[in-house]
């Protein structure tokens, strides 16, 4: 009788679960190593870069304008103006920012912010 | 965490040395953002301050409301009678532009209005509900201030109507665009961008690819498309999303039809995509206008009076209508829900 | 079979099968111990060759006992390293509870086509997404460990085969012995 090698010939479903196996890992790599995710938000105030955060955590940051104080609230990996002193509110009606190029303006308080996060798909924004 | 910060150190280094310099500024009562490829920073600094600083001018000299700039000057002398006003051969210019325009776009691009603007609160910096006063809006609808009521020569102008208010708010940032790209080349950069509240130019492309530039959607706090602007190329929206108040449900926006006196409905927005030219900046400010009020079946007959070929209109019911030319440049990030070719 | 003596001794009665139980275990919680004390280029990437002993008890007893083994090795591990109750505690059980349900299941997948290796890398699996889960809601509560799990995934793919063909091994070169005393 030949005697069997002691690491035994590949089985049949062994082989399956390992090309599934392949194929799932790189599902999660296509998946979950997108660069469409916003990483950051810069924040200015009048012509300078006031700070950037980062969109991982939860937290409020006022700033200081020409009008007053704007909040602006950074939750679940979202931003958006939370209140502001101008009269339209335009800059809180615009809601959560959630994708790496997506703006907010406060005109009349000159603050702006901008997701930021790998590479942007345009240059600038036509209004 | 120590393998993240690896990444993103793989990351950076793969990206490679850029040399873009962005400056954002708060000139003429909107964001302006310049970009500048391909020069050291210094030297990007001093043109755009450069040009930063002829904005202002600009904005101060031509203040629609201001009562110490030219304008308001100009505005209370023609109300006052018809004696010929001295004026900078820089606003000559701009009248005489400007009254070719409006003649163009069969006065669907009047300046003269400025009064009609003021009535509806939009000669402020920010926009709250106003009365609606509607026997003063048909008084100046009948009054019919146009731009051909002003008389231009010699670099002096008189107006024999005088309900004419000049307000060059839908003119001012598209002749400031082609300023400063004369003001580049003149520098000598070569690849710039310039967006002056959301009306921009290109001059040379960033790096290896054309300028692009994201469209806003109307209605959305994002971008709805990308379009690429190859060099000399500007682009322009007039939109009612910009400047507008909202008054029992209804939204009254800053484009003001002069045929009724009120602003106008029907459309959300409208986006004309300018070839390049010595006015391509004011173009791309002008022309979208005469679009934005003409009815739905008039839109492609106002285009082509203006001479513009690629256009992209929102209607009121968000549906999309563009030219075929347009259609073939416009990269849609989110699929509208209707679109038509024309 | 031993009456409860009259005298104060009480013996516990062991089988063979208890011995081979016990030694196994000890050889668990020992490659455990020593895993513990290498460095790993990935903090929480490990070979897991502890693991080749629950599966290897899998195969030659039944899932009870791999449980109890697999448990024992968890629990013994941490009170020797004195990371009872920590973070790495609980990191390693989420991972061995995990681990055993899928071993559950897969158990019964016929053997004719499916070897220790399948076992193995589902186990791994199983393991390494007990431990994200931990790590994602208690240690690091942000969608940064997003970015994490494919890499840890591939670690419990290629350890996961690794571990298998081991076991595949082992379980060729002790096979079963019908002469032994089951008791």
């Amino acid at each position: 009788m030949v005697k069997p090698s002691k690491w035994g010939k590949p089985l049949l479903g062994d082989v399956l679960v390992i090309i599934f196996a392949l194929l799932f890992v790189a599902y999660l790599f296509k998946s979950l190593w997108h660069n469409e995710q916003a990483a950051k938000l810069q924040i200015r105030l009048g012509d300078k870069i006031y700070a950037t955060y980062s969109l991982d955590q939860n937290r409020d940051i006022n700033i200081q304008g020409p009008i007053g104080v704007t909040r602006i609230e950074i939750a679940n990996g979202k931003a958006r103006f939370a209140s502001s002193p101008c009269p339209n509110q335009y800059c809180v009606h615009q809601g959560w920012l959630n994708h790496k190029g997506h703006a907010a303006i406060c005109l009349p308080n000159q603050v702006s912010m901008e997701l930021l996060g790998g590479k942007k798909p345009f240059d600038s924004l036509n209004y | 965490m120590r393998l993240l910060v690896l990444i993103f150190a793989l990351f950076l280094s793969a990206c490679g040395k850029e040399s873009l310099v962005q400056t954002k500024s708060y000139v003429f009562g909107t964001l302006v953002d310049i970009s500048i490829y391909g020069e050291t920073e210094d030297k990007a600094h001093e043109v755009t301050s450069h040009i930063l600083q002829d904005f202002q001018r600009l904005h101060h000299q031509y203040h629609a409301w201001q009562s110490d700039s030219e304008l308001s000057t100009l505005n209370k002398r023609f109300a006052a009678g018809k004696t010929p006003v001295e004026m900078s051969p820089e606003l000559t210019q701009m009248l005489t532009q400007a009254q070719t325009l409006s003649k163009q776009s069969q006065g669907l691009f009047n300046p003269a209005i400025g009064g009609l603007i003021s009535i509806w609160g939009f000669q402020r910096d920010e926009f709250t509900p106003v009365e609606i006063n509607d026997v003063a809006i048909q008084k100046l609808v009948q009054a019919n201030p146009q731009m051909s009521d002003i008389v231009i020569k010699n670099n002096t102008a008189y107006s024999t109507n005088s309900t004419v208010k000049l307000d060059l708010g839908g003119y001012a940032k598209g002749y400031a665009l082609d300023l400063a790209i004369t003001e580049l080349q003149k520098q000598g950069v070569k690849n710039a961008l310039v967006n002056i509240g959301g009306n921009i130019i290109a001059l040379g492309q960033h790096g290896d690819k054309p300028w692009r530039v994201g469209i806003q959607h109307p209605r959305q706090p994002k971008p709805m498309a990308t379009l690429d602007l190859p060099s000399g190329w500007a682009v322009g929206t007039s939109g009612d999303y910009q400047r507008y108040f909202e008054q029992a449900g209804k939204r009254y926006c800053h484009i003001i039809d002069p045929r009724n006196g009120y602003p106008a409905l029907g459309t959300q927005a409208v986006t004309v995509l300018i070839a390049p030219s010595p006015q391509a900046g004011v173009l791309s400010d002008v022309a979208s206008k005469p679009i934005f009020l003409s009815a739905p079946d008039q839109r492609a007959m106002a285009a082509k009076a203006m001479g513009v070929e690629h256009y992209l209109v929102v209607d009121a019911e968000s549906n999309i209508r563009l030219s075929a030319s347009m259609s073939g440049r416009v990269h849609w990030l989110t699929k509208p829900k209707k679109i038509a070719v024309q | 079979m031993t009456q409860p003596s009259k005298n104060k001794r009480i013996e516990i009665q062991t089988t063979s099968d208890d011995h081979h139980i016990a030694k196994l275990a000890a050889f668990a919680i020992g490659l455990h111990l020593l895993e513990a004390a290498l460095p790993s280029p990935l903090p929480g990437v490990k070979p897991g060759l502890a693991n080749i002993i629950t599966l290897f008890v899998l195969y030659r007893f039944d899932f009870a006992t791999a449980a109890w083994v697999s448990l024992l090795r968890v629990f013994a591990s941490s009170l020797l390293l004195g990371n009872f109750l920590s973070p790495t505690f609980a990191l390693s059980l989420s991972g061995a509870l995990l681990s055993l349900a899928a071993l559950c299941f897969a158990q019964y997948l016929p053997r004719r086509y499916f070897s220790a290796v399948t076992l193995s890398l589902l186990a791994a699996f199983a393991h390494m997404t007990g431990q994200l889960l931990v790590v994602r809601v208690w240690l690091i509560p942000n969608a940064g460990v997003a970015y994490l799990i494919p890499i840890f995934m591939v670690a419990a793919l290629v350890f996961g085969v690794a571990n298998g063909l081991l076991t595949n091994y082992l379980l060729r070169i002790n096979p079963v012995r019908l002469d032994e005393d089951k008791g």
